[in-house]
């Protein structure tokens, strides 16, 4: 078996960088019969909170230049279903799983982790501090609430917590670095980008919210950005995230400073896309004569 | 078993004056495809592959019929060989087993090309089309329902052919008529496919008259397969994916 792809991950030992991202890949396992899932480095679920929610009314999704919008509001079964059925089909996968999980305060998030923590095979939670489409205002914009909120939860969780942050900020390093000082082990660098567009036959918003998230190729050059500003602050690793819809893109994120990568939007245009980036990966090594993928991360030359 | 693939353009040919019929080489999904089911279809060019529903199943191919609306139905028209990558067959189609109902289709503009294909699927059976467009221009598939058999009503916005009015007056008027002669039309099972409107107003048709039936419903999505979670509506107050619930649901459930 080829070891080049292998990373240590925030403690969390993965076969290759490429990690679904949150909401972008249902529960996890439910594509098993279209690609291999025993191929991805992780699966990252979609976000879980304590109760269920309904999400946000019709549209939710709208195409722009390349990329999208959407405002799904954060959709899901609520824990208790979670751990029920879709995760006990999760473990089967033999994948390393990472639970993204949302609330509305630190007691919410820590509420959580304490069920997430009666099931070892759960590698990692990512706590989702970034949704842009809820009716209250980002949560990592509000930081004393941020750090209440990683600081709870790392007090509890048996496993690495890696924290997700809005790329929305007026510097993103900063506030790498302080989730960093309260103890997370790794950062999600970077959610989608508030935005919204407008049909101009009807002159009504594309999405029922107006404001939505926006993601795939047309924010990538924004969110290596993100990663490069942080790998200059913290010393946990960074999970780029944001248009990455080829290997060419990973390798960009990772010389940045990213550890690993997490691929979305590319994935729900064609799930096979997270295959053919692990497979790209690899191809580059030995094209490059690389060792290990870890040589890249944060090897960009000035 | 749904698969995402590369196939080969058999043929894109102009079938109507707005319309394009794209017919696709894929021997497996032609063989498992049923009417009503819907495939993502990628087109160069654009972001996100766009839901199609099946138009015409035959032995080796499966064909597409789509309105040429905007920026991708336009590039997509223009690919007349080469390859294209698709995703599917995806969803549930419309329920076959009607027993010894007729089948009543309910057509508003673009829903006319999988109604049609779930027309040539029961064969047997005549049934009764109502059918709607904007104008006379609009108007696609009449041949391939003529020789099938069926009766076939038709409305226009612009009243250039046909009842002038929406699809859904015709068919409520049609069903007072027989209501009033009191005409059986309890063995209608109705098969709905339009623009949202249109569905909404058929449903309540539907309901009054007690009548059962399918609907398929459309919404936006970016994959297809239940996990960008955009084509969810709520359906008997649960979260419903159109992708993967539907696209078509009973319209005895509560939409």
């Amino acid at each position: 078996m080829n070891t080049k792809l292998n990373i240590n991950f925030a403690g969390i030992k993965l076969k290759n960088p490429v990690l679904t991202a949150s909401g972008t890949f249902g529960y996890g396992y439910e594509l098993a019969d279209l690609i291999p899932l025993e191929k991805l480095g992780a699966i990252i679920t979609k976000t879980i909170t304590l109760e269920p929610r309904l999400g946000n009314p019709q549209p939710r999704i709208a195409e722009v230049e390349s990329g999208m919008l959407n405002a799904i509001g954060l959709q899901n079964i609520g824990v208790k279903n979670f751990i029920e059925k879709p995760l006990e089909n999760l473990k089967k996968t033999g994948v390393p799983i990472i639970v993204s999980i949302a609330g509305k305060c630190g007691k919410d998030y820590a509420e959580i982790v304490k069920i997430l923590n009666g099931f070892k095979e759960i590698a990692a939670v990512e706590l989702n501090l970034s949704c842009p489409n809820l009716k209250k205002k980002i949560i990592c914009h509000d930081v004393s609430l941020t750090k209440d909120i990683i600081k709870r939860v790392k007090k509890i969780s048996k496993v690495p917590i890696i924290v997700k942050l809005s790329p929305l900020i007026t510097d993103i390093s900063e506030l790498a670095l302080s989730a960093q000082n309260c103890g997370a082990d790794a950062v999600t660098l970077a959610n989608t980008y508030p935005a919204m567009a407008i049909d101009i036959e009807t002159f009504k918003p594309k999405l029922s919210t107006i404001k939505g998230g926006l993601s795939g190729p047309c924010v990538k050059s924004m969110s290596i950005r993100c990663v490069y500003d942080a790998y200059q602050k913290i010393k946990i690793p960074i999970l780029g995230c944001g248009g990455i819809m080829t290997w060419q893109d990973a390798v960009e994120f990772m010389l940045a400073g990213a550890s690993a990568v997490s691929v979305g939007t590319a994935s729900l245009i064609s799930p096979k896309n997270l295959i053919k980036i692990i497979d790209g990966l690899e191809n580059f090594l030995s094209v490059k004569k690389i060792k290990s993928i870890k040589e890249i991360s944060g090897a960009m030359k000035r | 078993m749904r698969r995402d693939t590369v196939c080969k353009i058999i043929s894109n040919k102009q079938a109507g004056k707005f319309f394009f019929e794209m017919k696709a080489e894929w021997i497996s999904a032609a063989k498992i495809c049923a009417p009503g089911q819907f495939f993502m279809i990628n087109i160069p060019g654009v972001f996100l592959r766009r839901p199609m529903g099946v138009h015409k199943i035959e032995k080796k191919t499966i064909s597409f019929l789509y309105k040429v609306a905007g920026k991708g139905t336009g590039i997509l028209s223009q690919m007349k060989k080469g390859k294209i990558e698709i995703l599917g067959p995806l969803g549930n189609g419309y329920d076959l087993n009607i027993g010894s109902k007729t089948p009543v289709l309910i057509a508003g503009g673009t829903g006319i090309a999988s109604l049609y294909c779930l027309a040539a699927a029961i064969k047997k059976k005549k049934g009764i089309l109502f059918y709607g467009a904007r104008s006379r221009k609009d108007l696609i598939c009449l041949d391939k329902f003529r020789k099938l058999g069926w009766r076939v009503f038709i409305s226009t916005e612009d009243g250039s052919k046909g009842y002038k009015g929406f699809v859904t007056e015709m068919f409520e008027k049609d069903l007072a008529l027989r209501f009033r002669e009191k005409e059986n039309f309890s063995s209608y099972y109705i098969y709905v496919c339009g623009p949202s409107p249109m569905m909404n107003a058929a449903i309540k048709i539907a309901r009054h008259y007690s009548l059962s039936g399918c609907v398929s419903l459309e919404e936006k999505m970016a994959c297809g397969v239940g996990n960008c979670q955009g084509c969810s509506v709520l359906i008997d107050g649960q979260n419903k994916m159109v992708c993967k619930d539907g696209p078509v649901f009973y319209i005895n459930q509560n939409l």
